[in-house]
């Protein structure tokens, strides 16, 4: 199937400027789009004790205006131009992203080099700004059940706190930040030479290197962002934890183990022994206990991918009345299973039919491409990594599942965090 | 030399000078999307084929003009069930194995009902074209709705039920809904418990056999096929399919409003008010279409918008605040909503009321039209972008019966609105002065803020049951119970007991005083009390390092007097701050 499917490989330039901006073009014009991506290499990895929550806090800050685009305005031209944008904040980089018609790329360009070189830090935006973040998080966490869980369980699989606490961070450590401490934290990590931009869609490369050139060549490069050790022992920080959850209406249980980073060929295997467990209603542990067992109503699973020791999470929502120890000893049964026998040839048949269908579709839209790219240009310094993740993906056999899964899918350096519904009803 | 230096002058303030203004756009660029072919099967099958190839891959839509609301009045949930289902066993295969068909294709088919229209759609590399299409059709054909995969939809839907009531947004929608819909089927966001297990296999197969007739389907495919090929495969794969009557559904008329109501869901716990203010507006195919979308974006559609810009840029109430206009095929509704911190529930819906009336009374700026239209005219060719998304565009117009060149003259119908056209969709169509107010949140915290809008008040729990409004609210009334005197407490921390000596000081509702444990003791400055609730923190030094003590406290009164003065009985929660210790229950008594 591999052999015959060729999926033709997206056109590239990288350059540099001369301040350190890392700068990508993918020119694709089959609809007169334009996409942008920014990656600045600040995540909440780069927060230390008392300081958590800034990189978030500080995408926020983005958008609040710069020396010739106001507060708010960055929003209204992009959408006045007929354009969407957004900002988000992972552990490992802060995105900011538009995607604008073919003809607005001087645009983008000018909005986001503007904020790149004269970002307007205030007191008074701070203070509104906090105030958003901290609806942001009674929003997605405090008032949604099971909102905390996935931050509960990366803190007993991490040890580091790099890795080990939470982008939304803490709301204390947010109101001790001052205007000092986010204007330094502006001009050590939002310089060019931290950041990447990547441009997708239609245009013109020589035009788009004009543009590229007069909007960013003149914004200073800083020096180097502190060093960080995301380094982490091969044990968990805690095995077992129980969470009494007053939203939750029903039981839950989540599983996480620590497995190397993204892009090592463990990693690529834990994926794929993943997609196989919880992926689709094919998938084992489906079949086990949606089906089958019948004693779960909801099965979840996803890896944390990281550019230093990453996560892999299983979670279930068991049904009322069922002996979660019982579900979770069939669940690893299953992974045994894997760690003794490998995949299935028609497992691995499937596996790579998912794996060609998930790249073909990322591909059509500029702005997945242009952000795909970026990740790839900002962690492992080489975007043409999008052209070959496929066929590193496809070289993963069922003898790698096998081994890796009886690696570190293991009962004994799991983390079980035990949610317990404990409203009034 | 001098003229050399100047014009390194100049040429430096230049640089400088192009950041001033945003740049000019470049030549613009077209962009059409051809029509797509379009014919119609013997069995009066629709079939619109789009040819797309630009990556190699498919997408089919299979979409009956029947939902949720064609449901019959006796057997709520039963399009959606018949739909769910449809892949959990064929006459050619299981459950299992029809997954793991279609997944060892990496391709995908799902099946769901809406309100308006039931879809199958599927999608694939288009190397696997046939076979996908092959598989959709067993699905749509020939399923069994075998009795013990029934069994089990059943059981999985009434936890999932569960589950949805514990999200807030669930409930404000089905709340909003019933207000504003009364007695028309879209009322009725999600069937009862009752309503499933009352399903059975014998009514599934009728409704199949019955609903899911090619007269009352359309079929769109978008992507990487060639016309005439994949004709003849739909016709060797549907062409069979035999025709049947389609029913025409006669649905009451929803209630028309004439005051502002309030409706709270008292969701105790709630770390925040989800506010919705709706009232009914136009269908999907209302002539109004557009000037209500340029009305919209201009209100409350994204992040430039009035509402985002008022309570959340401004206020800083919310994460975001935004407007919609929820267009379905029967009728549709006008929305505005934001999910605001509970303390300033009130305070919101004073500055949405004040939008909504705004929009209302002044004409909007030639400046805020035209960034709403470029906005949604740029956008257009976005949504197209993906196979997805340019799928989406087609199926609405088709399910929804627009004209044949809706999406060729989106983009002029958007620039044709003028200031006059959303002045009057905004008199028509947003009516502040009877719109349906609807919030889920903490019911106590909330009445009192927002008693100012309407006296017309009805509460839910979140089970959808209506509860006796005068048990609620009595501190609204000045009563607030007094809290002063020595208590002493007894913190339950996993199994064991702890004391706590707690001395409160109340004048009017503010509280101070001191609280004591092993870990010190600490003074009690800006405690609160509201009914018979009150909260406070003590400052303390606990191993060296400043820490708040939080203690939430209720009093108990005698259940069958309104008497909230004397209480010698107090309840509640308190959190330390070390390990993470939060929310131990306590009780209290008060010492003589």
């Amino acid at each position: 199937m591999s052999e015959t499917f060729q999926i033709p490989p997206l056109k590239l330039e990288q350059y540099n400027l001369e301040n350190g901006l890392r700068v990508v073009l993918n020119p694709d014009s089959s609809i007169p789009v334009v996409s942008m991506a920014v990656y600045y290499d600040v995540g909440s990895r780069n927060e230390r004790q008392g300081r958590t929550g800034f990189a978030h806090l500080f995408e926020h800050m983005m958008f609040q205006g710069s020396e010739n685009v106001k507060k708010a305005e960055h929003f209204q031209y992009v959408m006045k131009a007929g354009g969407t944008m957004n900002g988000t904040t992972s552990s490992e980089r802060t995105n900011y992203y538009e995607t604008l018609p073919a003809n607005q790329l001087p645009l983008g360009l000018w909005l986001e080099s503007d904020r790149m070189r004269s970002l307007a830090v205030t007191e008074e935006n701070l203070e509104n700004q906090r105030n958003a973040v901290k609806e942001e998080k009674r929003l997605r966490y405090d008032n949604q059940p099971y909102g905390q869980v996935f931050d509960m369980l990366t803190t007993m699989v991490f040890k580091n706190f790099a890795n080990s606490h939470s982008t939304i961070g803490s709301m204390e450590d947010l109101d001790d930040a001052t205007v000092e401490d986010v204007q330094e934290f502006f001009r050590v990590y939002y310089a060019p030479n931290n950041a990447v931009l990547v441009i997708s869609g239609a245009f013109e490369p020589e035009e788009a290197k004009r543009q590229v050139e007069k909007f960013f060549a003149g914004i200073e490069s800083q020096p180097k962002p502190p060093v960080i050790d995301v380094e982490e022992p091969a044990e968990i920080a805690e095995n077992y934890q129980d969470y009494e959850d007053k939203l939750a209406p029903l039981p839950a249980f989540l599983i996480g183990w620590k497995i190397p980073p993204r892009r090592t060929p463990e990693f690529d295997a834990i994926y794929l022994a993943g997609k196989l467990l919880y992926d689709g209603e094919s998938s084992r542990l489906y079949q086990k206990l949606v089906k089958g067992e019948e004693s779960i109503v909801q099965l979840f699973g996803f890896t944390d991918e990281r550019r230093g020791p990453s996560s892999v999470i299983i979670g279930a929502i068991p049904k009322p009345e069922q002996d979660l120890s019982k579900i979770r000893e069939t669940m690893m049964s299953e992974i045994d299973d894997l760690a003794t026998n490998g995949a299935s040839a028609e497992e691995m048949q499937k596996l790579q039919n998912q794996l060609i269908n998930d790249t073909v579709r990322s591909r059509q839209s500029s702005m997945a491409r242009a952000q795909a790219i970026a990740e790839y240009a900002l962690y492992d310094g080489d975007p043409t990594l999008i052209n070959s993740e496929l066929e590193d993906l496809l070289k993963i056999t069922s003898e790698d599942i096998k081994t890796a899964v009886n690696k570190f899918l293991k009962t004994e350096n799991r983390a079980l965090l035990n949610v317990i519904p404990a409203g009034k009803n | 030399m001098r003229l050399t230096f100047d014009l390194n002058m100049t040429g430096k303030n230049m640089i400088e000078d192009f950041r001033k203004t945003a740049p000019a756009p470049l030549a613009p660029v077209p962009f059409d999307i051809p029509q797509p072919f379009e014919t119609e099967l013997a069995n009066n099958l629709k079939v619109v084929i789009f040819e797309d190839s630009r990556l190699p891959i498919v997408s089919f839509r299979l979409a009956f003009l029947s939902g949720n609301i064609n449901d019959p009045a006796d057997s709520k949930g039963l399009t959606s069930a018949m739909t769910s289902m449809l892949s959990e066993g064929t006459k050619s295969y299981t459950s299992r194995r029809l997954a793991e068909e279609i997944e060892r294709l990496g391709a995908h088919i799902s099946a769901n009902s809406g309100q308006d229209n039931s879809i199958i759609a599927a999608s694939a590399l288009s190397l696997y074209t046939s076979d996908i299409l092959r598989l959709m059709a067993e699905i749509v054909l020939y399923p069994t709705f075998p009795e013990s995969e029934l069994k089990l939809y059943k059981q999985n839907m009434i936890e999932n039920l569960k589950f949805q009531r514990s999200q807030p947004g669930f409930l404000a929608d089905e709340q909003m809904s019933r207000v504003v819909y009364g007695s028309h089927p879209y009322s009725v966001t999600s069937p009862t418990p009752d309503d499933i297990e009352k399903l059975t296999r014998e009514k599934l197969v009728e409704f199949h056999n019955r609903r899911f007739v090619p007269n009352n389907a359309t079929l769109i495919i978008v992507g990487d096929v060639n016309r005439e090929d994949i004709l003849e495969e739909i016709s060797g794969a549907l062409g069979d399919w035999k025709k049947g009557s389609v029913e025409k559904t006669e649905f009451e008329t929803p209630p028309v409003r004439t005051a502002v109501t309030q409706t709270i869901v008292d969701r105790s716990g709630s770390a925040q008010s989800n506010i919705v203010l709706a009232n009914l507006a136009i269908e999907r195919g209302h002539p109004d279409f557009f000037p209500v979308l340029v009305m919209n974006q201009i209100l409350g559609s994204g992040g430039s918008s009035r509402l985002f810009m008022n309570l959340r840029e401004e206020k800083g109430y919310t994460y975001g605040a935004y407007s919609s206009f929820d267009t379905r095929r029967q009728a549709g509704t006008f929305e505005a909503t934001a999910e605001v911190r509970t303390a300033v529930t009130g305070d919101s819906l004073k500055e949405f009321f004040y939008e909504l009336n705004k929009i209302r009374d002044e004409n909007v700026s030639e400046v805020e039209l035209k960034d709403a239209k470029n906005f949604l005219t740029g956008v257009f060719p976005i949504r197209a972008e993906t196979q997805e998304g340019l799928t989406n565009l087609i199926v609405s117009q088709k399910l929804y019966d627009l004209p044949g060149d809706y999406l060729q003259t989106y983009r002029e119908k958007i620039s044709q609105v003028s200031i006059e056209d959303v002045d009057r969709v905004a008199k028509k169509y947003i009516t502040p002065d009877k719109i349906a107010i609807v919030i889920v949140g903490d019911a106590e915290e909330i009445l009192p803020q927002i008693q100012p809008f309407s006296a017309n008040i009805e509460i839910f729990d979140t089970e959808g049951k209506p509860q006796d409004v005068s048990n609620y609210g009595k501190q609204a009334d000045g009563k607030t119970s007094d809290a002063s005197g020595d208590w002493s407490l007894t913190i339950d921390f996993q199994g064991q007991s702890l004391p706590v000596k707690l001395k409160l000081e109340q004048t009017e509702n503010k509280i101070s005083g001191s609280l004591e444990s092993m870990l010190g003791k600490g003074e009690i400055s800006d405690g609160k009390a509201k009914g018979n609730k009150f909260s406070a923190t003590a400052k303390m030094q606990i191993q060296g390092q400043d820490a708040e003590i939080t203690i939430n406290g209720e009093l108990e009164n005698d259940a069958d007097s309104n008497q909230t003065s004397a209480s010698n009985k107090m309840k509640g929660t308190i959190s330390i701050p070390l390990g993470g210790v939060s929310d131990l229950p306590f009780v209290g008594i008060k010492e003589d």
